[in-house]
């Protein structure tokens, strides 16, 4: 049977070492706090897809195991079909990172339930992070009592990066992956591919794995080829 | 612990990843007995989870641990007494022995001396500081009501702490309305219904929020109705919180809305200007941060919905400052806020609102704001109203004053039957769905 990825659990390769923070230096910096047990419990980050809400969530978790606390990941839009029955006993986390927030929007047992959730975590003094595309006023969440809650901590904006700090964003993640990404082919990708980072991410994946197929390096034409093969 | 699945941690420990283990493995419960060792599961979602993938390396520690003939493995749904997330008390509760202290789940920062008082709450607190003062003689039930983030449970955290200050032998319980239905659930489960009952009527004073969400809940009402009726005879306190009227509850027993209203309902408004500022002044001192009026009354203006918005928009404040280094200037201030100030500032505003459905419904911007209160004017004045409630940060005094002047119970009226009229009337629900359609986009 082929290994399903593990839906509770995080990414242990998106840490805050690999995240190129560009103009998001403080909003990583509150990130690093709340993962090490901070002040602040409650902290709501939105921005954009493909600007590494994932990666952050992940690499709090990350920095929270190492510290020996316990958390989870749970990115909702994948979770959502399970029911709001995920969420049960998880108030006894550490950490709580909910990826995809709007997913469960008007849904009223999710809602319910991550009202529910809140209540639990903030009577314990837990924390909890979440992720969505737009900030907790402007989410599709029917239930105001949660939605005034989802606001209540500490909301930040993660901004999009320039074209040169997706440049440098994606060198690290290539160097996370281990794979040697020459200059000119990082500009390359950059001229000739959606440039939202998650794809770009999703793309450098797949020229791994055909590079390693191949058994050759990761140039131009190589790339040229493989995106003409894709068309 | 159970011995055997002591032994069987250690080892899957040893194999596993710490993440998987302390994901999947650590939260199971064991119950262990001759023919079989029972693993509980928080949920379904981790008992499938375990099943399919680490079933089999259970099995395989439980033969190493206890060779034939060993237990059977049996995978189940549940939690031994003490439920996972359940905290400070039983699922099961017990009846206290005495006059023992129960865990009583007060947020001790919530007290009155940091209420902040304003026209909008004063009502409320004077009541909730009289029923601290006269417990179960003053007011009972006291019920506080009113919109979400305005203060309801600080009120009710502060008549619980300031209880227990002058009687710190008093037993209290402070809990939201939907623990009281899950440590429900949780007893019946357990056949301790009994002691579940004994737990909640032996309290000197019992504090339940938000109750709105006890609708629907057959069973819950049955028992709280009993609970409730218990307490008041004993004159101990009762003390409840909802987001609306207690006539107003829908899905609720008529007999539990009639008791409700027994006491005194007393409501909490949308804090005015001046009392959003004193907030905002007190929480940042409550910090140690120093906060000018010129910006606690920038915040207070641009945020108005409510108080956790507020506590919202000043914690961004103050960790940005925190991160830079820098003093709070007004301009500072506006930066830290920009994008929130931007959002905002994209949001439909009320004459927009006015302006979209006169045009929708073809009448004059002039008659719309008029006292004239034919139908074909009031309708569309009702429908600019609730889109004005529903689609601004305005508080209801400010939108009534946007609609000529008029009262802020006038707004409350039209919304209310608005969303009387989308539930029964299929072309206004259409016709409102169009407006909030073109409004929105």
């Amino acid at each position: 049977m082929r290994q399903q990825p593990l839906p509770l659990g995080f990414d242990p390769l998106q840490g805050f070492e690999e995240f190129h923070s560009g103009p998001n230096a403080e909003l990583v910096s509150h990130l690093r706090e709340l993962a090490a047990g901070g002040t602040e419990p409650f902290i709501h980050l939105w921005g954009a897809a493909g600007q590494g809400k994932s990666h952050l969530l992940n690499a709090c978790c990350r920095d929270a195991h190492r510290r020996g606390l316990s958390c989870a990941y749970l990115p909702l839009a994948t979770l959502r079909d399970y029911g709001p029955e995920v969420l049960e006993g998880l108030g006894a986390l550490d950490l709580l990172c909910l990826d995809d927030l709007e997913q469960i929007g008007g849904d009223p047992a999710w809602e319910q339930s991550l009202f529910s959730l809140f209540n639990e975590l903030r009577d314990k003094d837990r924390r909890l992070l979440t992720a969505s595309s737009q900030p907790p006023a402007h989410l599709p969440v029917n239930l105001p009592d949660l939605k005034t809650r989802l606001g209540w901590g500490l909301t930040l904006h993660l901004a999009p990066l320039t074209d040169s700090d997706r440049l440098l964003a994606l060198h690290l993640h290539a160097r996370a992956m281990g794979l040697d990404l020459p200059e000119a082919a990082g500009r390359y990708l950059m001229a000739h591919h959606p440039r939202d980072l998650g794809s770009l991410r999703q793309l450098l994946g797949e020229l791994d794995r055909a590079t390693l197929a191949a058994q050759r390096k990761l140039t131009v034409p190589f790339i040229k080829t493989y995106l003409e093969h894709l068309a | 612990m159970s011995a055997l699945w002591s032994a069987c941690i250690r080892k899957l420990e040893g194999e596993l990843p710490a993440q998987q283990f302390n994901t999947w493995i650590r939260p199971l419960q064991a119950v262990e007995s001759e023919l079989e060792l029972k693993l509980l599961a928080p949920n379904r979602f981790v008992l499938d989870w375990v099943k399919q993938h680490f079933f089999d390396k259970i099995e395989e520690a439980v033969s190493i641990q206890k060779p034939q003939p060993h237990p059977q493995v049996v995978l189940e749904i549940g939690s031994k007494a003490q439920a996972p997330g359940a905290g400070d008390r039983p699922a099961s509760p017990r009846k206290p022995a005495g006059k023992a202290k129960l865990p009583n789940n007060l947020n001790p920062a919530h007290i009155f001396s940091n209420f902040v008082e304003g026209k909008s709450n004063q009502l409320a607190k004077a009541a909730s500081m009289q029923v601290a003062q006269s417990v179960g003689r003053a007011y009972n039930p006291l019920f506080i009501y009113g919109g979400v983030g305005l203060g309801k449970t600080h009120l009710m955290h502060a008549i619980g702490n300031e209880i227990l200050r002058t009687n710190p032998s008093a037993n209290i319980v402070y809990l939201h309305s939907e623990r009281f239905v899950s440590d429900m659930v949780k007893a019946l489960q357990h056949n301790a219904i009994a002691a579940f009952k004994e737990f909640y009527r032996n309290v000197d004073a019992l504090l339940i929020d938000d109750i709105q969400f006890f609708a629907g809940k057959e069973q819950s009402q049955e028992e709280f109705f009993h609970t409730f009726n218990t307490l008041l005879e004993n004159k101990h306190q009762v003390v409840l919180t909802c987001d609306r009227y207690p006539k107003e509850i829908k899905g609720l027993q008529e007999r539990l809305k009639s008791r409700f209203g027994w006491g005194l309902p007393v409501a909490i408004e949308p804090p005015d200007l001046e009392t959003r500022v004193a907030i905002l002044m007190s929480k940042a001192q409550a910090n140690n941060v120093e906060l000018s009026p010129e910006v606690a009354f920038f915040i207070g203006k641009r945020i108005r919905s409510n108080i956790r918005e507020l506590e919202g928009a000043l914690r961004r404040v103050m960790a940005n400052a925190h991160f830079t280094g820098r003093p709070i200037t007004l301009d500072f201030a506006k930066e830290a806020l920009r994008d929130l100030i931007a959002l905002q500032d994209r949001m439909v505003s009320v004459e927009n609102i006015q302006k979209t459905v006169a045009e929708y419904f073809k009448i004059k911007l002039a008659d719309l704001l008029s006292n004239k209160r034919t139908r074909s004017l009031a309708r569309p004045r009702q429908i600019a109203m609730a889109l004005s409630k529903e689609l601004t940060n305005h508080s209801l005094p400010e939108i009534g004053q946007m609609f000529g002047g008029r009262d802020h119970t006038t707004v409350l009226h039209a919304t209310r039957k608005v969303q009387e009229l989308k539930e029964s009337d299929a072309k206004f629900q259409e016709d409102y769905s169009n407006l909030l359609r073109t409004l929105s986009s």
